[in-house]
């Protein structure tokens, strides 16, 4: 017997064990790797499905969750109110306060600027009547800031919007050009609501509120800064009706600016 | 002393009759296409002699080509009208004889202007085939780009409303 079969047969003697083992591992790859590829064949038939399903979900989820979301919602902000406030209190009362402080700084700074006016008449005279009085002064000055004011007055022709007669206290933009835009508001106001006789009474902004008086050929424009109540307004609306009445039965004559001006410049509504 | 006139520009979209406007007052020009929405106001002043002045408010109206469509409120009151047309477009006067009778009938004392503008698009010379002829009254024939015939336009009208 030559070496190499001796050695092949005490190779096949030693190992022999060992192969039945390889030959059981080798059938297991087989087995896991056919697993593994079905898998995959599955993953790419099952993939899509799962895909549009998921994104079908996705869109879904406002209608078919939302309102048992806001149902969640609603419960659980009235089962535990305190906690939201408690939640919301520091943003809104944040907020809330920088706004008070703001409107304190310039009314602050609106009465020290009044009192600096030390030798004005006014101010002796505010002076002499919180003396008499008895009131704060700081009061009286509160009571002057929040007055009703008359910035502008203007009487403008109805048909044509053009300006007739103004009484001003501002020099802002051109007159002229505002009564004519204040006409085409008032026109377009009143035809697109098309509701008969009726009529654009009033327009606000900010602080400041135009009210409109109708006359037959002309109307007043009054520009009021401050608390515009319906007391005053009716005050105003006599003034406006007595004005007319003296000084406009024949229209608005060439004159009737310097009237205007005289009638309306102290404020003595 | 001053005396207020309002002017109102009518005609159908983007004849230029903003253009116009800014020629005018501004002696600016824009080729810039914005449409007028509603109603816009521009004011110029104007020296007759050393002591008399007219004060020009002019309204510039958004484009139409019914005239019918306008809210009357805006027109009411008016010292003069200019009615313009694009002589490049000829849809924009079919109607004008049409839109001037009306006017007319409307607002019986009522100065009319008619205005072919925009006649620097124009090749050659005007001829029937490309321009309106009305049955009275004339029309002018400007350019808001030029400025052909713009000052011309409201020195005229401006004469015509203080005599």
């Amino acid at each position: 017997m030559s070496d190499t079969r001796k050695i092949n047969l005490l190779k096949e003697l030693l190992l022999h064990e060992d192969r039945d083992d390889i030959a059981l591992l080798q059938a297991k790859i087989t087995e896991l790797e056919s697993i593994i590829e079905r898998q995959e064949q599955l993953a790419a038939r099952v993939n899509p499905i799962i895909d549009e399903k998921l994104e079908q979900y996705s869109a879904d989820i406002p209608e078919k969750l939302g309102p048992t979301i806001t149902k969640s919602l609603k419960n659980e902000i009235a089962n535990s109110k305190d906690a939201v406030v408690d939640a919301l209190y520091p943003i809104i009362g944040k907020m809330i306060k920088k706004y008070i402080q703001q409107e304190f700084k310039l009314l602050s700074d609106k009465i020290n600027s009044q009192l600096q006016k030390s030798f004005s008449l006014k101010n002796w005279t505010r002076k002499f009547k919180s003396k008499v009085s008895g009131i704060n002064e700081e009061n009286f000055i509160i009571q002057e800031l929040a007055k009703t004011e008359i910035q502008e007055i203007f009487i403008i022709e109805k048909n044509s919007g053009i300006l007739k007669a103004n009484f001003s206290k501002t020099n802002t933009i051109d007159k002229e050009v505002l009564s004519a835009m204040l006409t085409a508001i008032k026109s377009f106001v009143e035809d697109a609501f098309k509701t008969g006789n009726d009529s654009l009474e009033s327009i606000e902004y900010g602080l400041y509120k135009i009210h409109i008086q109708n006359f037959n050929s002309y109307y007043f424009a009054v520009v009021v800064h401050g608390v515009f109540d319906s007391a005053y307004e009716a005050k105003l609306e006599y003034e406006l009706l007595t004005f007319a009445e003296k000084n406009l039965a024949k229209g608005p004559q060439k004159n009737i600016s310097i009237k205007l001006t005289e009638h309306f410049n102290n404020d003595n509504l | 002393m001053i005396t207020s006139k309002k002017i109102v520009l009518l005609g159908h979209f983007g004849v230029g009759k903003t253009s116009i406007i800014r020629k005018f007052v501004t002696n600016e020009f824009s080729s810039d296409y914005k449409v007028t929405i509603g109603v816009h106001i521009l004011k110029k002043e104007v020296n007759i002699t050393e002591d008399e002045q007219v004060s020009l408010l002019i309204w510039d109206l958004e484009g139409t080509d019914n005239i019918d469509l306008i809210n009357k409120a805006y027109l009411m009151g008016t010292n003069a009208f200019i009615y313009v047309f694009d002589i490049s477009r000829p849809v924009t006067y079919s109607n004008l004889i049409e839109n001037i009778t009306k006017l007319k009938k409307m607002f019986s004392n009522t100065k009319i202007k008619v205005v072919g503008n925009k006649i620097d698009l124009l090749d050659g010379e005007l001829n029937h085939d490309n321009h309106p002829e009305l049955i009275d009254g004339e029309i002018i024939y400007s350019s808001a780009k030029t400025g052909t015939n713009i000052e011309e336009l409201f020195d005229e009208l401006t004469q015509e409303l203080i005599c």
